[in-house]
C-alpha cells in the first residue's frame, strides 16, 4: 500500500491534485484541509515573525508592565512590559522549531534502530529492543524531565529529551514494517546479489517504511510540542528571555489573578497548534494508513 | 503455554527491564545531582565540612561501588534517606503515593463517568452534530497542555465562581482521617465522617478532572469506534431485527463489547496518569508524589528522585503487564 | 436509550450538586488558632543545622535561647535581653562569658534546662560544624561551673558575641536527646524531624509538604500564649497564598508578589505590614576570573545597572538602593558612602580602558529562589546589551547553585542576604575576609590584604568607636573595588487579616513570627 503511494502520489511527477492521488484525497476530507491550514498558519507566523510582531518580543518598557489587553498591546504586557502578542509571535518560532528537530531527531534515530533491528534479527534486535523497552517503561514525561535536568536546563536540553523518549515508537513501528518487508522477493533478490546489509537497509528497507513513518510523525509533532512546553512550564526547557510558550505560562502563573491575559493567550496559541497538528495527522492516517488506526488517538 | 506461564515469562522479562530503569535512574540523577555533599552541608558551609560529608555518606566511593550500594539497599526494601530533610523516602513516599493514587483513581472515573457516556453518544449520533461537538471536545482534550488546563480551572473555579477549594486535599480546620488506606476519600468514610468526605470531594473534583481530561477524550474516541465496530455485526444486526428495543440493543449487547478495548486504554493510560500526576499536582498543590518528585528536584534530593522514579515505572511496568494478562483473560484467542 | 441517558445524567448532577452545595462559606479559623501561609516546609528543625529563615520559623517558638531581641514599642531591635539567662558578666580582657540561668525551666520530660543542657547544645552544634558554627568561630570551649552557671571561653575577643547567642545556634535542646543518636550522628537523625526543646510550643504534627503545626506546650516557664495552635500550611504559590488570606484560609503570609499588593490592599479584611528590612540582594561577581578580575570591569558593571528602573518598577519602591554593604538601619551603615549611579557612558569607557571595547559575554546564573530574579536577571541583561555585554542567563536549582558558587564556576550571581546577628560584621567580614571564601559568605571570592587586617581587627576590637571607624574605611575599599554589585535593601511586607494583633517584626528574624506573643481580635 504505502508503495503505491509513492508511485502515484508524494513522488509522482504530474500536476496536483490529480484525482486518486494522496494529495487530492488529502484535499477531499474537510478535517485534512482544516488541520493543515491551522499548521501552515502556524508555519506562517513563524517564519514572518518580525514583520507579524508589532514590537520586538525582548524590548523591555518597565514603564508600561503588566498592562491590560488594548489596541496597543493586544495581548496586554508581562512584568517587563513586553508586548505579549510580539511574544506569542515569536514564540511560533520556538515550537516549530522543536517540533521538526525533535521529529527529525528522534524520527530519524528510531527508524534507523528500528528498521534495522527488524531486518537483522538476533541479538541486535533482541538488545536494541530490550533498550526501547527500558526507554517504555517510564512515563514519557518522568523521563523527559530526568534528562533535561541531568543535562541542565535549556532549550537545546529539552528538545534532546523529548526526541530521546520520542525514539522507542518510531523504533516500534520501523521494526514492524522491517519485518514485513524483509520477506519480500525484491529484498530476498538484493540480498541473494550480494548486497550489504546497510545498503539494503538505507536503500530499501527504510524508504518502504517512510511512509507509515510520516504518518506516525505528524501524529508526533502535537505530544512533543506539549511534552516541551511542560518541560519549559516547570523551569527545565526554554530559559529567559526566549519566548517560549510554556516559559511564558510559567511565569505567567504568578500573575494569574489580576492578569489574567498573561498566561490565557500563550495556551491558546499551544492548543491550536496542536489541534492542528492532531487534527492533520488523524486525517493523514485515515488517508494513508488505516493500520495505524487501532493505536492511540 | 497457560496463563499463569504467561504470567511468569513475562514477569521474568521484567527483571533485566527493571535493572535497566535503576542503572539509568541512578545515573541520570547522578548527573543532575552535582555535589549531594554541598545539599546537606547548607548555604554557608566550609570545605572541610564538605569533606566531612563525602566520607560518612559514602559519596567518595567509586560510582560502580555506589551503585551496588543502591541496589543492595532497594533489594532489602530501604530507598535511602532524604538529602533535604533526613528522613527515610519511604516514610515519605508512603503518605505521597496514596495521595496521588487517590487523585489517579478519581481521574479514571472521571474518564469512565464521562468518556463511556460520550462516547456512546457520538457512536449512536454518528455524523450528527452531537458527534461532531464530542470529536472537537477529544481532540482539544488531546490538545490541551494539563498545566494550562489547571491554571484555567483555577481561574474560573476558585477565583472567579469560587465554588471549589484551590490547593491542597481538605481545608485546615479538617485533621486528615485515619490512615486505613491512606485515600481520604476512603478513609473518611470509614471514619464515618461525612462532613470530611465532602470536604475532600470537593478539593479533588478540579485536579482529577485536569488530569482525567487527556484521557476522558482518548476514551470517548476508543469507546466511539469500537462501539461503531460491534453495531455493524451480524448478532447485532440480527437483534434488532428481532424488534429489540434500541436501547437495549446499544446498552446491553454492544456496549458491552466495546468493553474490552475500553479497559485495555483504561490500564495503559493509568500508568501515563502517575507520569501526567507531576504537572496537576504542582498546579493544585496536591501533596503527592509529583509534587514531591518536584519538590526534591529542587533540592537535588537524588534518593527521593529516584525512589519516585523507580515506583512509578515499576507501577507502570505492572499495569501493562496487567492489562496484557486481562486482555489474555477476556479474548482467548489471543497467542500469549 | 433516551431514560437510560436521562437516569445517568441525572445521578452525576446529584452528586456533583451534593459536594458544591456543601457550604460554599469557608468557616473562619478559630481564634485561638492561627492559620500561617508558606512557600515552602522547613528543611530540617535541628538547630545546630540550619541558619534558615523557613527552617528557624519552627525551631524559635519552639527552644529558648539565653538571651534573645529586645522589643521596643512594639518593633524588634538588634540589641538583647535575657531569655534563659537571668544575668551576664564578660571578663574584662572579653576571654569569658559568664551567664546565671533562670531556675526552674524544664523541658517537657522534666529535664531541667540547666548548665549541661547549655554545655550539651553548644558542644553538640559545635561537633556538627554546620552554617550556625560558623558564627561561633571565636569559641573555646563551655565550662559548666555549678548547675545554674555556665561559662563560655573564647579564643580571641569577639565584640559581637552576646548578639551571636541570640542566633538559632543558640538554642538550647534536652540534653536526653543524646539517646536518640543512630550511631555518631549526634541524634541529627532525629531532631531534623522532632523538637524537644523548653519553649511556649511543641511539634504537633509534620505533613511534608502540606502542613506543620505547632501546639501549646503545658508546663512553659514564661506567660501561656494567647494561640493555641499555630498552623503553619505550605502553599508555594504566592498567588495561592493571597487568594487563601484574602478568603480567610490563612491568617498571615509572605512573600506576596509586589505586583499583587494593590488589589490585595482593596480587601478590607487585610492589613498589609511593611517595615524596614535588612534583607539585601547583590550579584556575586568572581573576582578569580578573567575579566572580572579586573576592577574596571566589575565597575563597569556597577555602573551599567537601572537601579531607578528596577526599584520603581519591578520592586514597586519596595526597596532602596544598597549604599555599600552594610544596610541601613544596621549600626556601621554610612549614609554618606559612595553609590554608583548609571551611566552608560562612563561604564563603556571603563570597558574601553580594560580592553573589553568591543563588548564580552558573560553568563549570569540564578534560581528560583525570589520570585523576583527571573526580572532582575531579564533586567540586568538589558542593561548590561547597553554597554556591550552579553550576558548569557542560567537558571537553575538552588543547590545546583551553590554547587557552582563553591567551586568558583561561575561568572555572576544573583543573591540574597540577611544577617543572622545584629552587627555590620555579618555584612563585612563574611562578605570580604578571604577566609571566608566560598560558601562561608565571601562569595565573589574577593581578596585584599589589607581588608582582612582591618577586619581581623574590626571583630576582636572591644571599642565602638574604633570598630566604626574601621568598618567605615572598609567599604569605601570594598565600594570603589566592587566585587559585588549591590543592589537593593528590601522592604518586609506581611500581609495579614486584620484580626491579627501583636505580630513584631525583627529585621534579624525575616519571614518568621513571634507565635508566643500574638493574638487575634
Amino acid at each position: 500500500m504505502p508503495w503505491s503511494i509513492r508511485k502515484s502520489g508524494i513522488d509522482g511527477r504530474k500536476a496536483w491534485p490529480v484525482p486518486g492521488s494522496a494529495l487530492w484525497l488529502l484535499l477531499r476530507n474537510p478535517s485534512a484541509v482544516a488541520g493543515g491550514g491551522i499548521v501552515l498558519f502556524m508555519a506562517l507566523m513563524a517564519v514572518l515573525a518580525p514583520w507579524l510582531a508589532p514590537y520586538d518580543p525582548n524590548a523591555l518598557n518597565l514603564a508600561a508592565r503588566l498592562q491590560a489587553p488594548s489596541l496597543a498591546h493586544w495581548f496586554g504586557t508581562d512584568e517587563m512590559g513586553r508586548d505579549l502578542l510580539s511574544r506569542v509571535v515569536f514564540g511560533a518560532r520556538v515550537s516549530l522549531v522543536i517540533g521538526l528537530v525533535v521529529i527529525i531527531l528522534a524520527g530519524g534515530l528510531g527508524t534507523l534502530a528500528g528498521a534495522s533491528a527488524g531486518y537483522l534479527g538476533g541479538r541486535f534486535d533482541n538488545v536494541v529492543m530490550r533498550v526501547m523497552d527500558v526507554i517504555l517503561s517510564f512515563p514519557s514525561l518522568v523521563l523527559a524531565m530526568a534528562l533535561a535536568a541531568a543535562l541542565g536546563p535549556s532549550l537545546k536540553n529539552a528538545i534532546l529529551a523529548v526526541a530521546f523518549t520520542q525514539v522507542p515508537k518510531f523504533a516500534r513501528l520501523a521494526r514492524g514494517e522491517a519485518l514485513n518487508i524483509r520477506e519480500r522477493l525484491f529484498i530476498k533478490a538484493a540480498r541473494v546479489s550480494g548486497f550489504s546489509a546497510p545498503w539494503i537497509i538505507t536503500r530499501h528497507v527504510i524508504p518502504n517504511c517512510l511512509a507509515t513513518i510520516m504518518v506516525l510523525a505528524t501524529l508526533t509533532v502535537g505530544e512533543t510540542i506539549l511534552v516541551a512546553a511542560s518541560l519549559s512550564f516547570i523551569g527545565l526547557g526554554a530559559q529567559p528571555p526566549t519566548p517560549e510558550w510554556g516559559a511564558i505560562i510559567s511565569v505567567g502563573r504568578k500573575f494569574l489573578l489580576d492578569q489574567w491575559w498573561y498566561p490565557t493567550f500563550p495556551g491558546l496559541f499551544i492548543v491550536l497548534t496542536v489541534v492542528g497538528y492532531n487534527i492533520l495527522g488523524d486525517a493523514l492516517r485515515d488517508v494513508f494508513d488505516p493500520r495505524l488506526r487501532g493505536g492511540r488517538l | 503455554m497457560s496463563l499463569m506461564e504467561f504470567v511468569f515469562r513475562r514477569l521474568a522479562a521484567m527483571i533485566p527491564v527493571v535493572i535497566g530503569v535503576t542503572l539509568c535512574m541512578f545515573l541520570i540523577s547522578h548527573a543532575i545531582a552535582g555535589d549531594p555533599a554541598i545539599m546537606i552541608a547548607g548555604p554557608r558551609a566550609s570545605a572541610e565540612t564538605l569533606e566531612t560529608i563525602r566520607r560518612t555518606h559514602g559519596l567518595d566511593q567509586p560510582l560502580y561501588k555506589q551503585y551496588f550500594r543502591y541496589l543492595s539497599d532497594i533489594s532489602r526494601g530501604y530507598l535511602g534517606e532524604s538529602i533535604r530533610n533526613r528522613r527515610p523516602v519511604l516514610q515519605d513516599l508512603k503518605v505521597f503515593f496514596p495521595a496521588t493514587l487517590e487523585l489517579t483513581l478519581a481521574s479514571m472515573l472521571f474518564c469512565l463517568l464521562l468518556g463511556l457516556p460520550l462516547g456512546v453518544l457520538a457512536a449512536v449520533r454518528r455524523n450528527r452534530l452531537a458527534d461532531h461537538l464530542t470529536r472537537l471536545f477529544s481532540v482539544i482534550g488531546v490538545s490541551t497542555p494539563v498545566f494550562w488546563l489547571g491554571l484555567m480551572l483555577l481561574l474560573l473555579f476558585y477565583r472567579h465562581l469560587d465554588i471549589l477549594p484551590g490547593s491542597g486535599r481538605i481545608s485546615v480546620q479538617f485533621a486528615a482521617p485515619s490512615a486505613v488506606t491512606g485515600l481520604y476519600l476512603v478513609d473518611a468514610l470509614l471514619d464515618g465522617d461525612l462532613g470530611l468526605f465532602r470536604d475532600a470531594a470537593r478539593h479533588i473534583l478540579l485536579p482529577a478532572f485536569c488530569l482525567s481530561y487527556v484521557y476522558l477524550a482518548i476514551i470517548t474516541r476508543i469507546v466511539r469506534s469500537s462501539l461503531i465496530d460491534s453495531l455493524e455485526q451480524d448478532y447485532i444486526v440480527t437483534a434488532r431485527a428481532n424488534g429489540l428495543p434500541e436501547w437495549r440493543v446499544v446498552g446491553l449487547h454492544a456496549f458491552k463489547n466495546s468493553l474490552i478495548p475500553t479497559i485495555t486504554i483504561v490500564g495503559l493510560s493509568f500508568g501515563e496518569l502517575l507520569g501526567g500526576a507531576i504537572l496537576t499536582e504542582t498546579i493544585f498543590n496536591w501533596p503527592g508524589m509529583g509534587k514531591y518528585v518536584v519538590d526534591s528536584a529542587n533540592y537535588l534530593d537524588y534518593p527521593a528522585i529516584m525512589a519516585v522514579a523507580l515506583v512509578s515505572s515499576l507501577a507502570y511496568v505492572l499495569l501493562n503487564l496487567l492489562v496484557d494478562v486481562f486482555y489474555a483473560l477476556v479474548n482467548p484467542q489471543i497467542r500469549y | 436509550m433516551k431514560t437510560l441517558k436521562r437516569r445517568f445524567v441525572g445521578a452525576v448532577l446529584l452528586a456533583l450538586g451534593a459536594v458544591f452545595a456543601a457550604g460554599a462559606a469557608w468557616a473562619a479559623t478559630p481564634k485561638d488558632v492561627l492559620v500561617v501561609g508558606v512557600s515552602s516546609d522547613p528543611s530540617t528543625l535541628d538547630p545546630a543545622v540550619t541558619i534558615d529563615n523557613f527552617d528557624m520559623r519552627e525551631i524559635f517558638p519552639v527552644y529558648d535561647r539565653l538571651v534573645q531581641y529586645k522589643v521596643v514599642n512594639g518593633l524588634g531591635t538588634t540589641a538583647v535581653e535575657p531569655m534563659a539567662a537571668e544575668s551576664w558578666f564578660a571578663s574584662q580582657d572579653g576571654l569569658t562569658w559568664t551567664f546565671k540561668l533562670k531556675p526552674g525551666i524544664t523541658f517537657s520530660d522534666q529535664t531541667p534546662l540547666d548548665a549541661d543542657a547549655v554545655k550539651y547544645s553548644i558542644d553538640r552544634m559545635m561537633a556538627i560544624k554546620m552554617g550556625p558554627a560558623g558564627n561561633f568561630d571565636s569559641l573555646d570551649s563551655v565550662t559548666v561551673i555549678d548547675p545554674l552557671t555556665v561559662r563560655f571561653n573564647l579564643k580571641h575577643p569577639f565584640a559581637p558575641f552576646l548578639q551571636v547567642l541570640a542566633t538559632n545556634g543558640g538554642s538550647i535542646v534536652n540534653p536526653k536527646t543524646a539517646k536518640k543518636a543512630k550511631g555518631d550522628d549526634l541524634a541529627q537523625g532525629w531532631l531534623a524531624q522532632n523538637m524537644d526543646g523548653s519553649g511556649p510550643y511543641r511539634l504537633k504534627e509534620w505533613l511534608l509538604g502540606e502542613r506543620l503545626v505547632l501546639e501549646a506546650r503545658p508546663g512553659y516557664w514564661g506567660p501561656a500564649p494567647a494561640l493555641k495552635q499555630i498552623i503553619i500550611r505550605i502553599m508555594r504559590e504566592p498567588s495561592d497564598r493571597r487568594l487563601a488570606l484574602e478568603k480567610g484560609d490563612i491568617d498571615i503570609t509572605e512573600s506576596i508578589l509586589v505586583d499583587q499588593l494593590p488589589q490585595l490592599e482593596k480587601n478590607p479584611a487585610v492589613r498589609i505590614g511593611r517595615y524596614d528590612g535588612q534583607f539585601v540582594e547583590y550579584v556575586y561577581l568572581n573576582n578569580t576570573r578573567a575579566p572580572l578580575n579586573d576592577k574596571r570591569v566589575r565597575q563597569a558593571l556597577s555602573y551599567a545597572v537601572d537601579y531607578r528602573g528596577l526599584i520603581d518598577h519591578v520592586l514597586q519602591g519596595y526597596g532602596a538602593q544598597m549604599r555599600g554593604p552594610v544596610p541601613s538601619g544596621m549600626w556601621g551603615h554610612n549614609p554618606k558612602a559612595f553609590q554608583y549611579k548609571r551611566d552608560v557612558a562612563k561604564a563603556k569607557e571603563l570597558l574601553k580602558e580594560a580592553g573589553y571595547g568591543n563588548g564580552l559575554t558573560l553568563t549570569l546564573i540564578y534560581s528560583e529562589r525570589r520570585a523576583t530574579w527571573e526580572q532582575i536577571a531579564t533586567l540586568l541583561q538589558s542593561n548590561f546589551a547597553e554597554i556591550g555585554v552579553d550576558l548569557k542567563l542560567e537558571m537553575m536549582a538552588n543547590p545546583a547553585l551553590r554547587d557552582r558558587v563553591a567551586n568558583k564556576n561561575y561568572e555572576l550571581c544573583l543573591g540574597a542576604w540577611s544577617p543572622d546577628f545584629g552587627d555590620p560584621y555579618m555584612f563585612a567580614n563574611l562578605w570580604f575576609d578571604s577566609q571566608y571564601g566560598g560558601m562561608p559568605g565571601n562569595r565573589s571570592y574577593y581578596s585584599n590584604p589589607e581588608v582582612d587586617q582591618k577586619l581581623r581587627r574590626a571583630a576582636e576590637a572591644g571599642d565602638a568607636d574604633e570598630r566604626l571607624k574601621l568598618y567605615t574605611e572598609v567599604q569605601d575599599t570594598v565600594i570603589e573595588e566592587a566585587p559585588y554589585i549591590y543592589l537593593y535593601q528590601l522592604k518586609a511586607i506581611v500581609p495579614m487579616r486584620k484580626e491579627v494583633e501583636g505580630f513584631v517584626f525583627n529585621p534579624l528574624l525575616e519571614s518568621m513570627y513571634n507565635f508566643a506573643t500574638m493574638r487575634k481580635r
